[in-house]
């Protein structure tokens, strides 16, 4: 556990004791506060049924700039060591295979979910600054960020997996990137398909889409917390088997 | 302190290590040689842990290499080829943070760290960045990883390469010290390194052991090693037969000096010196001897006949 801790922590320093954390932070706050304005202009402009918070995450830009943010996140973890050599370091040093994996894991995560503090403190100024009633409750405020964390556990892992796959960063994000968009297509099957087809359910059960919907309604199901923790421990299964294959390759 | 047996390693069909049997016992400083592509640093990463052997198995201080590699990490320091540093933090940060993996905390920790700055002569140099740092303090601060956590086994992987003189002689003389108590395997092509700071040499090539024993003896037994060049004055022919006919004389070639002197250079089976009964020729026959000269091999002579492929 001491040895998980000292590589966490060496890992989270990478990313807050050097510009790149602040960057992502920076990059995150911008967008987001972006989706909210816009998201905001409409509402002045024509009557919306729905709420403020459904309203932004449904924004255009939301799935941009959150397909973007795990492959920045994660594509240095493993290639950098990787390509410079101090995984050989890392590596003969009396530490596990998983506690390698995990605290690279944990650290892209935690800082994953740092990035949505500016989002939350946009909300919360938005009933701060004036009087008239928000036109969002808290159960669809916190809705909205849980299925965003929730996401980004199972992104983040896809982001591991990539990075463990290549020496060069540059590739590592691009099939990072590959990766999350095929995730993102499958769930967007049904609409092009129609429920006719047998495998509807399936695809109605992994699209992002859909859990962001209705979480960001208030409506917290069960299901994508047992999808998204599951399929991210897959995922973080197979990065530990492809670092470890170095030990058991013939 | 390490014991390897049949150890061998196939990259796909690629031979890298074929069966390599040696043993360092505790307190010995090895030089471990070979040309490039020997399999130096393949045999280097599999006793760290690093990369599985394909067949064969080693101990290190007791502990099986495969099986209980994280106990074998414990008792080894390593500093890889080229030395690996995460650039972007600074010395001590880096040197606390390897020390603190390998269990190292509180008083014991700050103790370590002072004394490793201190032999590696870091200390002036501890906060700055190791991005900035140049090769050869890179190279110390890859030798204070390796010591930090006090280890029996120091494992280097040409710990001088690229080093300018100075700096070599800086990192040889660490190394003998450290030699002291500490049992040191180390890989490199600087041969003249090796005789002054080693106590016994493999050396390996094609992934097979050549030769395991200490520089002296291998010196010695080198079939070149057992020559002797003579300058007398007197009838050449009989002087060649003369010559030849002294016990443990094998051959004997002569070329002529422009000053009416001819030199001898007398073959010997190896371990004997046929010196004396040399001169003692010479004083019997009266020829005048000016000089009487036992080569004596170096190094550099057994590696290259043990290794070139011609």
């Amino acid at each position: 556990m001491r040895t998980f801790r000292i590589l966490f922590f060496k890992e989270l320093k990478s990313y807050f004791l050097t510009p790149f954390g602040w960057l992502i932070m920076a990059f995150a706050a911008m967008m987001q506060g972006l989706s909210l304005s816009t998201t905001l202009k409409e509402y002045s402009e024509s009557a919306m049924s729905e709420n403020l918070v459904f309203a932004t995450f449904q924004s255009p830009i939301f799935w941009f700039y959150f397909l973007f943010l795990f492959p920045v996140l994660t594509m240095r973890l493993f290639s950098e060591e990787n390509r410079s050599g101090t995984l050989e370091g890392l590596l003969t040093a009396p530490v596990k295979t998983w506690q390698v994996v995990l605290s690279k894991y944990f650290a892209a995560y935690l800082t994953f979910i740092l990035l949505w503090i500016p989002a939350l403190i946009h909300f919360r100024l938005f009933t701060m600054l004036n009087d008239i009633p928000p036109p969002f409750n808290n159960g669809e405020l916190y809705g909205a960020l849980t299925i965003v964390i929730l996401m980004g556990s199972l992104f983040t892992a896809m982001g591991c997996l990539a990075s463990c796959m290549t020496s060069s960063q540059i590739i590592a994000g691009i099939v990072c990137v590959g990766i999350l968009f095929v995730h993102f297509l499958l769930g967007l099957i049904p609409y092009f398909f129609g429920d006719q087809i047998a495998a509807a359910p399936l695809f109605h059960f992994i699209s992002s889409q859909e859990h962001l919907r209705s979480f960001s309604r208030g409506l917290v199901d069960t299901r994508p917390f047992v999808y998204y923790l599951t399929a991210s421990g897959f995922f973080i299964f197979l990065t530990y088997h492809l670092l470890d294959y170095r030990r058991w390759k013939p | 302190m390490i014991e390897i047996a049949n150890l061998s390693k196939n990259y796909g069909r690629h031979t890298a290590v074929d069966g390599i049997s040696f043993e360092v016992s505790k307190g010995e400083i090895v030089g471990f040689l070979g040309p490039n592509g020997a399999g130096k640093t393949t045999t280097l990463r599999m006793l760290t842990g690093f990369l599985p052997p394909t067949s064969g198995a080693a101990r290190i201080a007791g502990h099986d290499i495969f099986r209980e590699s994280l106990e074998v990490r414990r008792h080894i320091g390593y500093m890889p080829e080229n030395v690996p540093l995460y650039t972007d933090m600074r010395v001590k940060e880096y040197l606390r943070f390897r020390g603190s993996l390998r269990g190292l905390k509180g008083s014991r920790l700050r103790k370590r760290l002072g004394e490793t700055l201190d032999i590696c002569g870091l200390t002036h140099v501890r906060r700055k960045m190791i991005k900035t740092l140049s090769k050869g303090y890179r190279q110390r601060v890859g030798l204070a990883d390796a010591l930090i956590h006090e280890p029996d086994l120091l494992i280097l992987d040409e710990p001088t390469n690229g080093l300018d003189p100075n700096q070599i002689r800086a990192i040889r003389s660490l190394i003998q010290n450290l030699g002291e108590n500490h049992t040191i395997l180390l890989s490199t092509h600087i041969l003249s390194e090796v005789e002054m700071t080693c106590n016994k040499v493999v050396i390996i090539d094609e992934g097979k052991v050549k030769a395991a024993d200490t520089p002296k003896n291998l010196v010695n037994s080198m079939r070149r090693a057992g020559r002797i060049s003579v300058e007398l004055q007197g009838p050449r022919e009989e002087i060649e037969t003369k010559l030849s006919a002294v016990d443990d004389v094998t051959k004997v070639t002569s070329q002529s000096l422009q000053d009416g002197w001819n030199r001898y250079t007398v073959f010997v089976a190896p371990s004997t010196d046929t010196r004396l009964r040399i001169s003692a020729l010479a004083h019997e026959t009266q020829w005048p001897l000016r000089s009487l000269v036992r080569r004596s091999g170096t190094l550099e002579e057994v590696f290259v006949e043990l290794t070139r492929r011609d």
